[in-house]
């Protein structure tokens, strides 16, 4: 075969190849699939911020955990945390004393092992949005009552502390998701309901005290 | 003579190749899909035109639109131009060229200007852009759609979804405003549902679905009518339309045949006819119960060495059904009757679809407190989501689904009552609580419908007994006596 139609046929080769590569968008979707790997990659540039100043005043909290007696669902337990200026730094230190379980033997924790708060922040309505890691749907040991008290041990800690806060709207893995773990519907943000717990709400405490 | 022979066939592929490429370069240039009915809305009337598809772009016959706006045009055919005016503006288009000049201004669109057969072609672009600058009426258009919207005309969105839910497949129509949807089904493999409503706006013309029900959904208004094209396959046996949210939305249900858990009608009789009732109640107002055995398939639920959850409530619900079918005489399904996974919003369907008077969903406990024993009854929380329905129902334009449990909240809340009333008398040494939770199965049950969560199974006392025979035929057959109490009660709806 002569050379200049070798080479000629593949001049051509790689021109088809190239089209072809093109007409799939090899390269996009190459630089797509990497993007998403980049994404579920923690920032480890992300230095974490203090919570509170060394200069903010402890305030009492009533934190809930499921109670062993299994009546009522929840109980509460006295904790302190920092009162830092910003509302959404003192509900993340209400979560992570949620983390940390309960004290009192009397009581369980509320949140699956491994349970990391991703993001929190509180909207203008005064509705909490916290995204969980997948591990709080991953590690949940199942159960409608147990899922029951894991999201009001959240909602009710936050929304009974900080009355600022109205709702809360969970997400998981960054995403709504339509229950925790197969029962409890997150698709609206829930609010206090403190008919699960030992506590009354603080107008009628108030009232009776008059 | 080898060596001219290998010439030979070089020079052969060689030339192939080429004209291969060639041919590629110069057809594939100009795919031309057949003509296509394209609808254009103008605020008093509508027009429908040829549009011929080239290169995946969608040309309009220029002509007859500006025909239609009463702008006077001159077709110079020496010139090949074509010449419109309004008032002093004038708007020149040339044949086989993207440029058009308005007033001497250059337009340039996005492809080229056709003149074909006596006919001036151009892209939807053209109107959008150019014609528009002539006159003050604006042009709407999409791409992707085929339809044009002219003026201050008002089109409803429209969205459609399909999903495959376990047995059955559903198709949603969601409206801006409220419509009517009609059903016919032109042939086994063909359903037309008609909407009286035109124009529409769909947010997606085509669904491609693809399972054994359905294939695709095609929103077709190209004779101007509105209608939606469903693409079934012959296992659908019958198509069911639910309208919710005051004829707002539609749930199309594609029902298959032979299909245990739904294709039984509501009044047929059980499968285990031998069995007679064992007692006459002419006022029993619980014909057809639906049994949801939690979780399934790869979804096992709470799990401990002592059982596993998606396999006690299966072995239960099976049992449920015999006792009621024996005992009651009533039509029982069950939303799964093998290990397969279903997700929340699947199992209430088989209850609506079926108009099941009761929804029973059963599930196992676990907690981490090892001695906690208690079994729960739940009911869907009280006025979960009534805040957004109130307070967003003006200004967002779907109403959430799983707020369908709110029809039936009290007949929820009795059948809870008389449940955990005969449990308590029958079932000594377990307590049972009725709470109140937003759960995702009985969000949108319409239909009186609880959630029975029984006992903890990281209790070891309570795990035997739980996967003890006698314990579920007992259990099995208080819950009758409460379903047969709560039938006989006025709270029982007869729908």
């Amino acid at each position: 075969m002569p050379r200049h139609i070798k080479i000629g046929l593949i001049a051509m080769g790689i021109g088809l190849a190239v089209a072809m590569g093109f007409f799939v968008n090899i390269v996009g979707r190459v630089q797509s699939m990497m993007k998403n790997d980049r994404e579920i990659e923690e920032n480890p540039f992300k230095a974490p911020q203090p919570l509170y100043a060394p200069t903010d005043p402890p305030v009492a909290v009533k934190l809930f955990f499921p109670a062993a007696s299994g009546e009522p669902l929840l109980t509460a337990e006295d904790e302190k945390i920092f009162k830092s200026g910003e509302l959404a730094n003192r509900a993340k230190q209400i979560l992570q004393k949620l983390q940390e379980g309960p004290h009192s033997e009397s009581m369980f924790p509320s949140l699956p092992k491994d349970t990391k708060v991703q993001d929190l922040f509180i909207s203008e309505q005064g509705i909490a949005f916290i995204n969980f890691s997948n591990t709080v749907a991953l590690n949940h040991p199942g159960g409608v009552l147990n899922e029951l008290a894991t999201v009001y041990s959240i909602v009710d800690s936050l929304t009974y502390n900080l009355p600022e806060i109205k709702e809360v709207k969970i997400l998981i893995g960054g995403v709504e998701k339509e229950t925790l773990a197969g029962h409890c519907l997150l698709l609206l943000p829930l609010s206090m309901d403190l008919s699960l717990t030992n506590v009354v709400p603080r107008e009628e405490k108030t009232a009776s005290l008059r | 003579m080898v060596k001219s022979f290998y010439d030979m066939k070089a020079h052969r592929i060689a030339v192939t190749v080429a004209a291969l490429v060639a041919a590629v370069f110069i057809f594939g240039g100009r795919i031309r899909a057949a003509d296509v009915s394209f609808p254009i809305y103008f605020p008093d009337s509508k027009l429908i035109v040829k549009a011929d598809v080239m290169n995946r772009t969608v040309y309009l016959p220029i002509k007859e639109i500006i025909g239609r706006m009463g702008l006077p045009y001159t077709d110079s055919v020496a010139l090949e131009t074509l010449t419109i005016r309004s008032g002093s503006n004038q708007l020149v288009v040339t044949k086989n060229s993207a440029l058009i000049s308005y007033n001497g201004q250059i337009i340039l669109l996005p492809s080229p200007i056709v003149r074909e057969d006596n006919r001036w072609l151009a892209p939807v672009e053209f109107l959008t852009t150019g014609l528009s600058r002539m006159t003050p009426i604006e042009f709407r258009y999409r791409s992707g759609t085929s339809r044009l919207f002219v003026g201050n005309i008002e089109a409803p969105e429209l969205e459609m979804n399909a999903q495959t839910l376990g047995p059955i497949t559903r198709v949603t129509l969601r409206s801006a405003i409220p419509i009517n949807v009609g059903v016919k089904r032109e042939d086994p493999t063909k359903a037309i549902l008609s909407l009286n409503v035109s124009p529409l706006d769909p947010a997606r013309e085509r669904i491609d679905h693809r399972d054994r029900l359905l294939h695709s959904v095609v929103f077709d208004d190209s004779d101007g009518d509105s209608k939606i094209v469903l693409d079934i396959t012959r296992e659908v046996s019958d198509l069911r339309i639910t309208p919710a949210d005051n004829n707002r939305i539609f749930f199309v249900d594609l029902l298959r045949k032979g299909e245990p858990v739904t294709a039984a009608p509501a009044t047929e009789a059980p499968a285990t006819t031998a069995a007679k009732p064992d007692s006459v109640a002419p006022d029993r107002r619980v014909r057809v119960v639906v049994i949801d055995p939690g979780h399934g398939g790869m979804d096992s639920g709470a799990k401990t060495s002592a059982g596993i959850e998606k396999d006690l409530t299966l072995a239960l619900a099976r049992r449920l059904r015999t006792v009621l079918q024996m005992r009651l005489g009533t039509t029982v399904l069950l939303t799964r009757d093998a290990d397969i996974a279903l997700d929340n919003e699947a199992r209430s369907a088989v209850a609506n679809n079926n108009q099941a008077n009761l929804f029973i969903s059963l599930h196992i406990g676990y907690s981490g407190n090892k001695m906690e024993s208690t079994s729960s009854i739940f009911i869907m929380k009280e006025g979960f989501g009534e805040t957004v329905s109130q307070t967003s129902a003006g200004n967002q334009l779907f109403l959430p689904w799983y707020l369908g449990y709110r029809t039936h909240r009290q007949g929820s809340a009795a059948a809870a009552t008389m449940l955990q009333e005969e449990l308590i008398k029958q079932i000594s040494g377990w307590k049972f609580a009725i709470r109140t939770a937003p759960l995702a199965v009985l969000g949108s049950a319409t239909m009186p419908s609880l959630l029975f969560e029984i006992g903890n199974l990281n209790n070891n006392v309570n795990a035997q007994t739980l996967a003890d025979n006698g314990f579920q035929a007992r259990l099995v057959n208080t819950m009758v006596d409460a379903i047969q109490r709560f039938s006989e009660s006025p709270q029982a709806a007869a729908n």
